[in-house]
């Protein structure tokens, strides 16, 4: 990517969290297919059990994401030296709020340079509001599925909801509800093919620092 | 039914003792969560309700296989019928007595009579073509009968019978060009909703369902009879206005099979092995994790078996269009209605993993396309021609030109 990046760019806790993130995804995935499609005997207990358990941890990170955001500090510009709360990245800024279209027209070739000063660019500011929309999408029709949860009322809305979305009159909506956790799964995959891709397309600095919290070669 | 017969009398005459009948106080005792304890106060209401006024009814059927009636008549031990049609003077039952102008006139004698009465409804509401989907000898609709019903002030309550008249079930399925639905959903449409439904979903409602009610209401009757009790019934449903005893657990909670489920010992190929192990039938399109019923505790026919111990796998049969979302029944959730969200676009259903996957692969390969692009364009890896301060100036250049700071 365009810009330097250094250890400001980051946090420690980001990177922790991150790595979180990435795990559970990862598990979150394999058991969830699993579960879905168990074409090998012997391992739904396994499945489930690890579903469940990253499930909370996939919740936890996010939540602790997104409260630190407004805690810590971190660099406003790539290779710069302003460091601002986190939070503000997250958001249109001043310096780069008018960036969108050109890099739009950039990643579609039909400009040529690419337009940067802000750490985050419009385009992955919005990608990243999406994630943490995708992963509490997935978290809630996730814990619409769990026994233990699915009858909490506001659950059972989004139950009903789905259920009249797929089929008349509404009903308990439990298979449609199935059917969407499943479908996030889909659209989160995307998303990770889509970030992988732009995140290294430039080269692994960007890999480095936020796995690795390395700045140099 | 000659009421000079005393309740025991009556039953024992047709093959039913007493004995039986206790026995079948019993289980209901225990569908309903009563105590062993209950049972002689349960056959004594019973039998003083059936020896007292018995609370008219109508079999009123609309869209459907007759598929319900068919389940509760075929009830033999202990004989349900006789137990239900013992309370219920079934003065109407449009499949099972013969047709014609007597029939009419024994089903009106009911609504514009005097006495308070209820309504089982076996089927969906016919809607399609202004109701003419489903028509009268004498050219009335289905529609017009049930308005009748509706306007009588006896009615007391509904017992929408079966998943037809609940949601519309299976006559209901996509693309429904007769327009089914459910009987609660109906009324409501046509502002007509001012008497309690009691919902017993499934294809078909069986006959232990059906009794459990009855004889709940029986219990609760402030005066003892029916028409007071089932209204009572009728205050405590869940929301999807099911008997809460009945449809608190799913197939999935009470299966016998759930302890390979947990181990992962599934069925993959009927005449496996691991089927003659009875083994968990997941695999095999399993619909019990989404699916609320007691079948792993009432049993099927007189409680001989259930879809999954005979070996099939539990289709779904008690929820909410149901045939639309889990058809085809033998596999994985591989299709859902889709019908409300864009009619006839997907004749059907979607075909949801396939889709997600090959929208991944789609994406996945304009990735490696557009990655091939930047490297064409020179603009990743050590040769990129990222001029980052020249970049920085023109954008402040651009911010500057369109007012910014
Ligand atoms: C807080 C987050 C999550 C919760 C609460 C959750 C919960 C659940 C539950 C309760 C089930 C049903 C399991 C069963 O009944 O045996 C399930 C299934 C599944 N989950 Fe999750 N999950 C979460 C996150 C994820 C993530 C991040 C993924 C993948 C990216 C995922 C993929 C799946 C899949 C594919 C299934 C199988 C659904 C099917 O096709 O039957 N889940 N999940
Ligand atoms: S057979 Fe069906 S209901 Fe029984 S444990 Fe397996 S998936 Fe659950
Ligand atoms: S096991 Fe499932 S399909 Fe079979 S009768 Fe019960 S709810 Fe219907």
């Amino acid at each position: 990517m365009p810009g330097k990046l250094t250890k400001r760019s980051t946090h420690p806790f980001f990177v922790f969290t991150h790595w979180v993130n990435a795990m559970a995804m990862l598990f979150l995935t394999i058991s969830g297919l699993y579960i879905a499609f168990p074409i090998i005997n012997g391992f739904m207990g396994v499945a489930r059990g690890t579903h469940f358990f990253w499930m909370f941890v996939l919740l936890i990170n996010i939540i602790a994401r997104i409260v630190s955001m407004f805690f810590i500090k971190c660099a406003c510009e790539q290779g710069g030296e302003c460091v601002e709360y986190d939070y503000k990245n997250w958001f249109p800024q001043k310096t780069n709020r008018h960036q969108m279209w050109p890099m739009i027209k950039y990643y579609l070739f039909f400009k040529k340079d690419y337009p940067i000063t802000a750490k985050y660019a419009g385009l992955q500011k919005l990608a990243y509001w999406l994630s943490i929309i995708l992963t509490f999408a997935i978290a809630y029709t996730g814990f619409a599925l769990w026994g233990p949860t699915q009858d909490w009322i506001i659950f059972r809305i989004g139950n009903e909801i789905v259920g009249s979305l797929f089929g008349f009159g509404g009903g308990d909506g439990l298979m449609a509800m199935r059917l969407i956790h499943h479908w996030l799964m889909w659209f989160i995959l995307i998303f990770t093919c889509i970030h992988g891709y732009l995140a290294n397309i430039y080269g692994p600095s960007a890999s480095r620092l936020i796995f690795l919290y390395k700045d140099k070669k | 039914m000659g009421s000079e017969m005393t309740f025991y009398e009556n039953l024992s005459q047709r093959g039913v003792s007493r004995r039986d009948f206790l026995k079948f106080c019993g289980s209901t005792a225990a569908v309903l969560g009563l105590s062993s304890t209950f049972v002689p106060t349960l056959a004594s209401k019973i039998a003083g309700a059936a020896e007292s006024g018995l609370t008219p009814a109508i079999w009123a059927t609309g869209g459907k296989c007759t598929g319900c009636l068919e389940s509760t008549l075929q009830a033999t031990y202990p004989n349900v019928a006789d137990i239900v049609l013992d309370l219920l003077t079934l003065n109407y039952s449009a499949a099972s007595m013969a047709t014609g102008k007597y029939a009419g006139e024994a089903k009106k004698g009911v609504y514009e009579g005097d006495r308070p009465f209820i309504m089982i409804y076996e089927g969906a509401i016919m809607t399609g073509l202004g109701g003419n989907t489903l028509v009268n000898a004498d050219k009335t609709t289905s529609l017009d009968d049930l308005e009748h019903v509706m306007h009588s002030p006896n009615l007391k309550a509904i017992i929408a019978m079966g998943q037809c008249a609940v949601d519309g079930g299976w006559t209901r399925a996509f693309p429904n060009p007769a327009g089914g639905m459910g009987i609660k959903y109906y009324l409501e449409q046509e502002g007509l909703d001012h008497v309690p439904v009691v919902n017993l979903p499934g294809c078909p409602a069986s006959p232990e369902e059906l009794t459990a009610v009855v004889v709940q209401a029986l219990l609760l009757g402030s005066d003892g009879t029916l028409e007071t009790g089932i209204q009572a019934v009728a205050a405590d449903l869940d929301r999807l206005n099911r008997p809460k005893y009945l449809y608190n657990a799913t197939i999935h909670d009470s299966c016998p099979r759930r302890g390979h489920f947990e181990n992962g010992e599934f069925v993959h190929r009927y005449g496996s092995d691991a089927e003659k192990k009875n083994w968990c039938v997941y695999p095999m399109g399993c619909k019990g994790p989404q699916t609320y019923r007691r079948c792993p505790m009432m049993r099927w026919n007189d409680a001989q078996s259930w879809c999954v111990e005979s070996g099939g796998i539990c289709i779904g049969c008690a929820t909410w269009n149901w045939v639309d979302n889990n058809a085809p029944f033998k596999g994985r959730h591989r299709r859902v209605g889709a019908n409300n969200i864009l009619p006839g676009v997907w004749k059907g259903g979607i075909n949801p993993i396939g889709t997600a996957a090959a929208l991944t692969g789609v994406v996945a390969a304009a990735l490696v396309a557009h990655g091939f692009g930047m490297k064409a364009a020179g603009r990743c890896g050590k040769n990129a021609t990222l001029k980052t301060e020249e970049m920085k100036e023109y954008d402040r250049k651009r911010l500057k030109k369109q007012g910014g700071a």
